[in-house]
């Protein structure tokens, strides 16, 4: 075709268009006029997604299974129980409300890392530079905006959008992601900022950075990060962890000191993840960290921790006191214990 | 959804139409989360656009790019200021619908087109990204991710343009009337099987 003068109509027209949307959007901001149309996208291409995503599983796991053989279809196993065991909990939940409702106060008082639950699968990832996926539960399931969203084995993110029946969650190693969290088994508070594209914009195994706001306080490799907890819960409550100090940067004079953080989460291969609904009655502290790890390296002050830490594998006789949250509307507690390999 | 010109017969758009759908939702339900290696994706939607503007020209690859864009823009975990893709591809649309025009000369076009279109989408977003400010086109990321974005979207491309070509090729077939379109589409199919035989 040629280059007519419609042509050039057309294209003069569109890209105007182009430029108002995105200087319409830029200027509103969060509560911009076109968030509309995302939710038209969302109550659209949502349900097309949900349909796919049960379509290409199968094979997305066999190129997992292709990619990393033995340890991916381990995991693979395990998340399939997982998922087994959190869709009969959620059903349960569901068909008993009054009795789960029950078992969550008794679950409140038993404390630690009471968080309720929503299972949900990631069915689609974002594009180009956004580190963002989407999960197959939306606002019919109670998920609301500002909610954490947590793996078995640590934070994964937050909400940022509602569809009917999916969900938009930022991941924690995008760029735009801040998380207050703390050190374990010490009140020491920083913050937690993704280095974008899972881990690619700084490198490989160590996606985010840890940002200490006290310069002076004792920071070690192999030290670990729960979340702080926001201000009402939301959008981060409290205790999920987040990962372990691998690479402390020299302080060069800064007020703070920053380190770099290898997550608990694997981001590249998400699947089965839960959002939290509700927050816990009370801030779990360190319970709902794995079990430390048998030697990554050498540190002789592992002692004083929160966690019972010898116990050279298997469960710690310390998580005892977490199983009956196993039968209530799902405390992340055990399976992490499962998890820590 | 497409704005149709008259020459166009409503069967074209709606595979053009099909084609940028089933492009998006493989996009974001099974490209992206492919585990390739840097965590970077091929961009099946922008080679959707270069393969449809090469074959129908530059006023299909305005208006498909656009609408492209502009699903890319509003599909679910999209989270950027809407309108940036609409942009890009909608651009990217129009320049290689004018490369079309070079396509019965030059045998080599459409892979130089998949080339530059996949680095200037690339670079387009990023800058767009840089001018509004968003934290996420930082220079770093974006000098780090470009070449490998190019290099998985060359790699991908032989078999988009494939697939659209079979696509449209077929739909070209059924109604006869396109005798103008028979030469590059031949071409086309011929450069594909090359392609695919690498």
């Amino acid at each position: 075709m040629k280059d007519t003068r419609r042509t050039r109509v057309v294209l003069g027209v569109l890209l105007v268009v182009a430029l108002m949307l995105i200087t319409v959007d830029y200027r509103g901001g969060a509560n911009s006029p076109l968030r509309g149309l995302r939710g038209v996208g969302a109550a659209v291409f949502g349900p097309v997604e949900r349909v796919s995503a049960a379509v290409v599983r199968p094979i997305g796991n066999t190129l997992d299974a292709v990619t990393d053989a033995p340890g991916e279809r381990r995991r693979a196993d395990r998340l399939e129980r997982e998922n087994q065991r959190l869709r009969e909990q959620l059903r349960s939940g569901g068909m008993d409300r009054t009795r789960a409702a029950q078992l969550d106060r008794l679950l409140g008082t038993a404390g630690m890392g009471g968080y309720k639950i929503v299972a949900a699968q990631v069915i689609s990832a974002g594009q180009g530079f956004e580190d963002t996926v989407t999960l197959d539960v939306g606002s019919r399931s109670g998920v609301k905006p500002d909610m954490t969203v947590m793996s078995a084995d640590g934070l994964v993110g937050r909400v940022t959008r509602v569809g009917p029946a999916t969900a938009t969650v930022l991941l924690a190693t995008d760029v735009t992601s801040s998380v207050g969290s703390r050190l374990e088994d010490s009140r020491e508070i920083g913050i937690v900022q993704g280095r974008g594209r899972r881990g690619f914009g700084g490198g490989g195994a160590t996606p985010m950075r840890f940002q200490l706001l006290n310069a002076n306080a004792p920071m070690r490799v192999g030290q670990r990060l729960v979340t702080l907890g926001s201000q009402g819960e939301r959008p981060y409550v409290p205790g999920v962890p987040i990962g372990m100090v691998e690479r402390i940067d020299e302080p060069v004079g800064g007020l703070t000191r920053t380190a770099y953080i290898r997550p608990f989460t694997r981001f590249t291969t998400l699947d089965v993840v839960a959002v939290v609904v509700a927050p816990p009655k009370a801030d779990p502290r360190d319970a709902v960290l794995p079990p430390k790890p048998p030697s990554p390296s050498p540190s002789p002050s592992r002692t004083p921790s929160g966690t019972p830490s010898g116990a050279p594998e298997g469960r710690p006789s310390g998580r005892a006191s977490d199983r009956p949250s196993d039968r209530a509307s799902g405390s992340p507690s055990p399976t992490t214990s499962e998890a820590g390999d | 959804m497409l704005n149709a010109p008259e020459t166009a017969p409503a069967g074209r758009k709606l595979m053009a139409g099909v084609v940028l759908v089933v492009a998006l939702i493989l996009q974001v339900s099974v490209a992206n989360r492919l585990p390739l290696p840097g965590q970077i994706t091929p961009d099946l939607v922008l080679l959707a656009v270069v393969a449809l503007a090469l074959v129908y020209g530059s006023l299909t690859g305005i208006v498909a790019g656009f609408a492209a864009g502009l699903a890319a823009d509003i599909i679910p975990p999209a989270d950027h200021t809407i309108g940036r893709y609409a942009l890009v591809y909608c651009l990217i649309g129009y320049v290689c619908g004018l490369a079309a025009a070079e396509m019965d000369r030059q045998s080599l076009v459409p892979f130089l087109a998949v080339a530059a279109g996949a680095l200037a989408g690339t670079v387009l977003y990023a800058l767009t990204g840089m001018m509004l400010g968003d934290p996420r086109s930082s220079w770093a990321l974006v000098s780090r991710m470009v070449p490998l974005q190019v290099l998985y979207d060359v790699i991908a491309s032989p078999f988009v343009v494939w697939s659209v070509l079979k696509v449209t090729g077929r739909h070209e077939h059924r109604d006869r009337t396109r005798n103008r379109m028979a030469v590059p589409t031949a071409r086309y199919r011929a450069m594909s099987g090359r392609g695919s035989g690498l």
